[in-house]
């Protein structure tokens, strides 16, 4: 077996179907935002820019079914990317204990402490069973297998030669974003009076704190004497942070559906300076999509118009 | 009310346990740092087949499973200085270098149509060899002396056999042809005859050796 494995090849059954981010940012739908403003038509009124998930907007139904069926689906990357940590390195002062004997991954050099393994062991149990929970839930919620499509960006996070960046991109940014969906969708099923939904989410929210702490410390621990390497990884963490706040999908608006969950954020070890920074970056995110959304909505309207008067 | 003073037996009627054991201090620790070394290589393979293999309940079970044996492999960690050995990391090593050979022919398999090759290396040879080598240790040591190793490989063998009724029952759903049953059968040959060079997790004598010594006798008998 090698170890850094390819995204492309990850294995799925055939009833799952991969896009790109750019695919899915590029979708209109994406874009566009709720589904009511679609049929929002000429007529100007007053727009309600409220897109938090709750029971209320009136796409909820289906938002709700396509955000557990991408947190299913994130949840199997979160799995492989922990279990891929636990196969990819050598342990740190045992000789040879590297994939086909090496004593460090032969590319970067890196080796990772033994209790870090076995806390990425631990963490693909944990994934293990919210892949189990969000399948129950997601039937209990109506929806199939790959009803909706996939997208791999969370497994490119882990896939860095530099363990630490697995960490900062996975364990800080990924699981932290984690956080802000579960809370939405804990405060959605209370909402909606489904306990259900509100009970699984709750326990799913007390393992993504501990996975968020968990790779603060190590992060903390691994590079306390190499201030470079935590600094890139950090830098990395910016990034991916972007990454994952799809075109302002989550952010402190209410403009987003997702918000930001500080109170766990700060229980998960983020600092109020780093969630404010994480909160900007996602602000900055928001703002670029409607940008994006208004250049494309002044595109239609003028090739709209410029096709009628041919007419 | 009964006379808390009057002498007691120190063991009670019930309690057979007796103090000789098999192992000194030093074989124990030899063995402990053998498992270790194992469980860990297996933990790591659960773990980086993962993302390998398309069937979504194999991949759960393969997360749930990579888990256990990094506990175990973190209780025999924790085991090695209580047994003298005060670098963990010196006795974690295979018993041999066919073992090695072992662990390398075991994670070859990599192909998403693999899935009943991986499984049969871990549930079909891996797995039974542990329940061997931590039944032999649990019976034949100290059990007053060695009552931590004990209480252990309690905890690890019940793992192992929940974890190797789950892999076998995964690979009885998986095998839909008289095919695949040659291929899981092969397969299962290939590593067994690996195991047997290294002579089990802990090495020749993982399950001590059953063999009658027959005495040396004189040509005529006598």
């Amino acid at each position: 077996m090698r170890t850094f494995f390819p995204v492309e090849e990850l294995a799925r059954d055939r009833r799952f179907t991969r896009i790109t981010i750019n695919d899915r940012m590029s979708d209109p739908r994406t874009l566009g935002g709720r589904s009511d403003d679609a049929v929002e038509g000429a007529k100007p009124k007053k727009k309600n820019n409220n897109n938090r998930l709750v029971p209320s907007r009136p796409d909820a139904s289906d938002a709700a079914r396509g955000l557990m069926h991408g947190i299913f689906v994130g949840e199997i990357q979160a799995l492989e990317g922990a279990g891929r940590t636990c196969h990819d390195f050598a342990i740190s002062n045992i000789p040879g204990s590297g994939p086909s004997g090496a004593d460090s991954d032969p590319l970067s050099g890196n080796t990772v402490p033994f209790a870090l393994k076995l806390d990425m062991a631990r963490q693909a149990w944990d994934e293990a069973r919210h892949v189990e929970m969000s399948i129950k839930l997601s039937n209990w919620m109506g929806t199939e297998i790959g009803q909706f499509a996939e997208n791999t960006v969370l497994f490119e996070a882990a896939c860095s030669s530099d363990p630490v960046f697995r960490l900062a991109g996975v364990n800080r940014a990924l699981e932290g974003l984690a956080i802000d969906v579960f809370t939405t969708m804990k405060d959605f099923g209370d909402i909606a009076g489904d306990p259900y939904l509100e009970f699984c989410e709750d326990w799913m929210l007390a393992d993504e704190v501990t996975h968020v702490k968990m790779g603060s410390d190590w992060l903390r621990r691994v590079t306390e004497n190499d201030p470079d390497r935590r600094k890139k990884a950090l830098e990395f963490q910016n990034v991916v942070d972007k990454l994952f706040s799809y075109s302002g999908t989550r952010s402190e608006s209410e403009e987003s559906p997702i918000g930001l969950a500080r109170r766990f954020r700060e229980l998960a070890g983020f600092s109020d300076a780093e969630v404010d920074d994480i909160a900007e970056v996602s602000l900055a995110a928001l703002n670029e999509r409607k940008d994006s959304v208004a250049q494309m909505r002044a595109a239609a309207a003028k090739q709209l118009s410029e096709q009628l008067s041919g007419v | 009310m009964a006379d808390p003073y009057k002498p007691r037996a120190p063991f009670a009627p019930w309690d057979r346990r007796e103090l000789p054991g098999l192992f000194d201090v030093e074989d124990s620790a030899r063995r402990v740092g053998n498992y270790k070394w194992a469980e860990i290589k297996l933990f790591e393979a659960l773990g980086g087949w993962v993302a390998t293999v398309p069937e979504l309940d194999v991949k759960m079970r393969l997360g749930t499973h990579c888990y256990k044996h990094a506990w175990h492999a973190e209780l025999w960690h924790k085991r090695l200085p209580e047994l003298r050995e005060m670098n963990p990391d010196r006795l974690t090593k295979p018993a041999n270098a066919e073992l090695e050979k072992f662990v390398e022919a075991l994670t070859e398999p990599e192909a998403p149509e693999l899935t009943i090759e991986k499984l049969v290396g871990v549930y079909r040879v891996f797995i039974p060899h542990f329940i061997a080598a931590y039944t032999f240790h649990k019976n034949n040591t100290s059990q007053i002396t060695d009552a931590p190793t004990i209480r252990s490989l309690n905890f690890i063998l019940q793992d192992e056999f929940e974890d190797w009724r789950d892999g076998e029952m995964l690979l009885q759903s998986l095998i839909e042809t008289p095919e695949e049953v040659d291929r899981a059968a092969a397969h299962q040959a290939k590593l067994s005859k690996l195991m047997l060079a290294a002579g089990g997790i802990a090495g020749p004598g993982s399950i001590g050796m059953p063999a009658v010594h027959q005495p040396v006798t004189s040509s005529n008998g006598s």
